[in-house]
């Protein structure tokens, strides 16, 4: 009877353990703070390396933390383009011969231990960097040591970087778009011995907010509101307190995002796949993205996707009118629409249709391209632009029941390529391509066309691009091989060159329409073939291109003001005669469903009030946070 | 003496050049692989911004450095037995610079926690279940154990998790998505039942399979030994049947079992991947499938390691007690 009774005991005890637990939680978070005093943020990634914050060696990520914590001269705001001074006061005033640039700092914000940010600090920063190749973040060592003879301060709140040569575009290295040079607390950092080991933990910081307590396992961080928010740049641009506090947490996949959400345990995400996020709205009815309705998605992120040719694999990509004809088999109404649920902007430029680059390139070429025209053989000219795209996929959307909360070229991007099989037909038939008895293309040396494309199943909008891609090109009578590769694997595949079409995202401008930075390591003179690491010269060319006219037009940019409107033509004639070539198929711009409850705050940047962008893991993400205030 | 140079000698010897082996090959295999670690530090580091091609070539050198990856093969390689012995297993080439070792500690403690006491659960649960299923296959409880776990063990492990967590978590949500305990670490009951509040899910979705696989394995075996003579000359004797089942029937079927459960503890040092992933817990799993993804050798070689060691030193302590547990092996 005893054992009986102990064995009944243990049992209860077994289940009574894990309930009640469970019971005593106050919530499935993992801190303890009310939860009208805590904004939850999706963490991109599980951080690997934890309680080390010194952000200037290798190893520390950085994202969605130097949004909370760490500052630079200039953000650059990718749904404005409007340049934001952080802790500088002006923006960057070079010499005549661009061999000096001056900058203001601001005489109104200080480190979170009380002492005032000056211009000992952004020297300090500076030379420390070109001293310390310990210091490998980001590259800024390096580029410091090729950028700058010297650094000096020339009054309390000013400083004058002298350059080892002319050069216009200097302060992009201050300039977030992703992150620019961070400001070292000179007090805190000239007192450490070794800075290579040192982790800066707990950190003195320029930002809004402090790190207080954070996961082992790199699962959480919890941010703290400093009391003087006020001093900071962000608090000094908002005018807006923010949150008290602030958790971001990593529960991974879309499906675990849209859980939390819907059990009031996450207040933005970065990103789900479509039917996440459709989901999400469905269970949590306070949640929403950039648009209220449809298309719902964030889509000014500055990036393109596309497809591009290894112009050393197989050598029929090295033929233009090969690329021009796999273009010409696309329908991109139905790739926008069926495939990609007509969520993102369609552009055929390698720049993203942002309100501030279309101002600037698509809207200008807009006549070029409806004018420009390709040999389809035998002395035919087509013109082959269609600019009625954006309105055929608003009729799309009408048909489905939605509202199109705009022009369709201010929602739906620009026109695309005509989708022509006949075209195409003529283009291949003009270079030797035959087809066979049911209908398959053959290759000019009579052997079946195999397509192969790359595209890692990671990136799901480049997936279904490529899902698309390789449907259409089926139809069209080309054996489609479609790859869905391990990330790691795709990525030294593109090293190595071993693609013959791919899907990778770039952007040829910065959010301020510059584009040499971008686009230089496409000059010739970083080359190399098929079989070598491609960055082994350290430019970016993945395509083996190597075509002596890019390298002419990236001199010619190199050579002027990159805010000028001769930059800005430059790098028009530059996407012309990269679209002529047809280098890339670029087909869509990014897109993001960066979804944020109102449950409990609000304020978050919208459509409707398009103060920053909602791109908060960015560094320029300050803004957003700092914008929240309690919902009613 | 007999016993030390006939038996214990020779697998002492077969322990250490398994192990000689098996971190050669962990050294080896990693650069045999077409994914190159500084080329995917690079890739991370070049994502999200533009370097000049002149940083990007400086970096990229910096980082062989760094990682100690200069030199030919067999130097690298000859370092690395050096590092090993001294118990440095380096740093982690996708965390720099925390180190290997520092990683694997903070990580090791919750598979440790989880697979441990999920397995010896599951192996408790399972023999015992199993035995009197076995003893009593007639008893209407012995048929509905078997008609269950017979039909769950088939089910994958992973839409077993995926069911339990979409359950536990979004239809009745009573457990936490991601983690392995809430707050700091440290010995207060706030602490501590978070973290059997956090590792209870996990826990459960490795504890119904194991406990189907032993409950099959141990009522086969107790169904043998149920027809046995000392069974019958017991049961003639009238000994209670619980003294028969406990002291004797599950006894008898435990010697293969035990083999089983080192090995199963033994391999706790591979972490448990999928586990992990789904329910976003922390542990070696998670951490070995990054370092694959990175190519992070040094990680990938300290957790190799680590099970290689794990595995092959169970295997020489069964081997060891073996004679202490079986007669026949000692009188051999």
């Amino acid at each position: 009877m005893f054992s009986r009774l102990v064995s009944a005991g243990l049992l209860a005890a077994a289940f009574s353990l894990p309930i009640g637990s469970a019971m005593a939680q106050p919530s499935g978070l993992p801190v303890d703070v009310p939860r009208e005093q805590l904004f939850v943020s999706d963490q991109i990634l599980r951080y690997n390396v934890v309680g080390n914050y010194n952000f200037w060696v290798q190893g520390p990520q950085n994202p969605t933390r130097h949004a909370m914590f760490l500052e630079t001269l200039w953000v650059r705001d990718q749904e404005t383009g409007e340049l934001i001074n952080d802790v500088a006061s002006s923006p960057p005033q070079y010499n005549d011969d661009y061999t000096q640039m001056s900058v203001d700092l601001r005489d109104d914000i200080y480190w979170s231990d009380g002492v005032q940010f000056t211009a000992d600090d952004l020297v300090y920063t500076v030379q420390t960097l070109m001293d310390s190749p310990e210091l490998g973040a980001n590259g800024w060592h390096t580029q410091l040591n090729q950028f700058v003879e010297s650094v000096e301060k020339t009054g309390d709140h000013s400083v004058t970087f002298t350059l080892s040569e002319p050069n216009a575009r200097f302060h992009s290295m201050f300039e977030a778009r992703w992150n620019g040079v961070y400001m070292m607390p000179k007090h805190v950092f000239e007192t450490v011995e070794d800075l290579a080991t040192f982790t800066n933990n707990p950190p003195v910081v320029l930002g809004s907010y402090i790190p207080v307590q954070a996961d082992p396992n790199g699962f959480w961080e919890l941010y703290q509101r400093r009391e003087d928010w006020e001093r900071s740049p962000a608090g000094v641009q908002t005018g807006n307190a923010g949150p008290e506090n602030i958790l971001s947490i990593f529960y991974g996949d879309s499906t675990r995002k849209a859980i939390a959400m819907s059990r009031g345990e996450l207040d933005v995400y970065f990103d789900a796949d479509f039917e996440a996020f459709q989901t999400t709205l469905d269970t949590t009815s306070t949640a929403r993205s950039w648009y209220q309705e449809f298309p719902w998605a964030y889509p000014n992120e500055v990036s393109s996707r596309q497809f591009v040719f290894n112009m050393e694999g197989d050598p029929i990509y090295a033929n233009k009118d090969v690329r021009w004809a796999l273009a010409l088999a696309l329908d991109i109404v139905e790739l926008q629409t069926e495939y990609i649920g007509g969520v993102v902007k369609v552009t055929p430029l390698p720049v993203p249709p942002t309100t501030e680059l279309m101002r600037l390139y698509h809207d200008p070429l807009e006549e070029w391209l409806v004018n420009l025209e390709i040999d389809l053989g035998e002395g035919e000219m087509y013109k082959p632009y269609d600019p009625t795209v954006p309105d055929r996929i608003a009729e799309w959307a009408a048909g489905q029941g939605y509202e199109v909360p705009g022009t369709p070229r201010e929602v739906f991007g620009t026109g695309w390529w005509k989708f022509d099989p006949e075209a195409a037909e003529a283009l291949l038939l003009k270079n030797g391509f035959t087809r066979d008895g049911s209908g398959q293309w053959l290759k000019p040396d009579g052997q079946p066309w195999v397509l192969s494309l790359q595209s890692p199943p990671d990136e799901n909008d480049a997936f279904r691009m490529s899902n698309a891609a390789a449907d259409m090109w089926s139809d069209f009578g080309i054996q489609v091989d479609l790859q869905g590769p391990e990330r790691a694997v795709w990525d030294q595949n593109h090293i190595e060159g071993q693609f013959q079409v791919s899907t990778p995202w770039y952007s040829f401008a910065l959010a301020s329409g510059d584009a040499w930075p971008e686009i230089r390591g496409w000059h010739p003179e970083f080359y190399v073939p098929v079989g070598e690491d491609y960055r082994s010269k350290g430019g970016g060319n993945f395509q083996r291109i190597n075509d002596p006219r890019i390298g002419e037009m990236l001199d010619a940019m190199q050579a002027v003001e990159p805010g000028s409107e001769e930059n800005f033509e430059l790098v028009r004639e530059y996407l012309k005669y990269w679209t002529e070539e047809m280098y890339f198929i670029t087909t869509i711009s990014f897109k993001k469903f960066v979804t944020w409850d109102e449950r409990y705050w609000t304020g978050f940047p919208t459509a409707e009030s398009p103060d920053y962008m909602p791109l908060y893991w960015f560094q320029g993400g300050k803004y957003a946070f700092q914008s929240l205030r309690p919902a009613e | 003496m007999t016993l030390f140079k006939e038996y214990i000698f020779p697998r002492l010897i077969q322990w250490v050049i398994v192990i000689f082996i098996g971190v050669s090959l962990t050294f080896l295999i990693p650069r045999m692989s077409p994914i190159n670690p500084i080329d995917q530090a690079m890739g991370r580091l070049t994502a999200f911004q533009t370097l000049s091609p002149e940083a990007t070539l400086a970096l990229r050198q910096s980082l062989m450095d760094l990682y100690g990856l200069d030199g030919s093969l067999f130097s690298q390689y000859v370092n690395f037995w050096g590092r090993v012995l001294r118990g440095d297993l380096g740093p982690s080439f996708s965390a720099f610079p925390t180190t290997v070792t520092e990683m694997i500690g903070s990580a090791i403690w919750w598979t440790i926690g989880l697979l441990g006491l999920s397995t010896v659960i599951a192996w408790t649960l399972g023999l015992v279940l199993g035995a009197l299923a076995g003893y009593f296959p007639d008893r209407w409880w012995s048929k509905v154990l078997e008609n269950t776990l017979v039909s769950i063990y088939p089910i994958p492990y992973y839409i077993v998790a995926f069911i339990l967590l979409m359950l536990f978590t979004y239809y009745l949500p009573i457990f936490p998505l991601v983690g392995g305990s809430r707050g700091a670490p440290g010995f207060s009951w706030s602490y501590l039942s978070s973290l059997v509040y956090y590792g209870f899910l996990p826990a459960l979705s490795l504890v119904i399979g194991a406990t189907a696989f032993r409950f099959i394995m141990s009522k086969a075996l107790a169904g043998t030994e149920r027809t046995s003579d000392y069974v019958r000359f017991a049961e003639i004797a009238a000994l209670p049947k619980r003294k028969i089942v406990f002291r004797y029937v599950i006894r008898n079927t435990m010697l293969p079992q035990v083999t089983d459960l080192a090995l199963s503890l033994a391999a706790i040092f591979e972490g448990a991947l999928i586990t992990e992933v789904v329910f976003g817990y922390p542990g070696l799993g998670y951490l070995l499938l990054n370092a694959i993804n990175a190519s992070d050798y040094n990680m990938i070689m300290g957790i190799t390691l680590l099970s290689i060691v794990g595995i092959a030193t169970a295997s020489l302590l069964i081997d060891l007690c073996y004679p202490l547990i079986d007669p026949r092996v000692r009188y051999r």
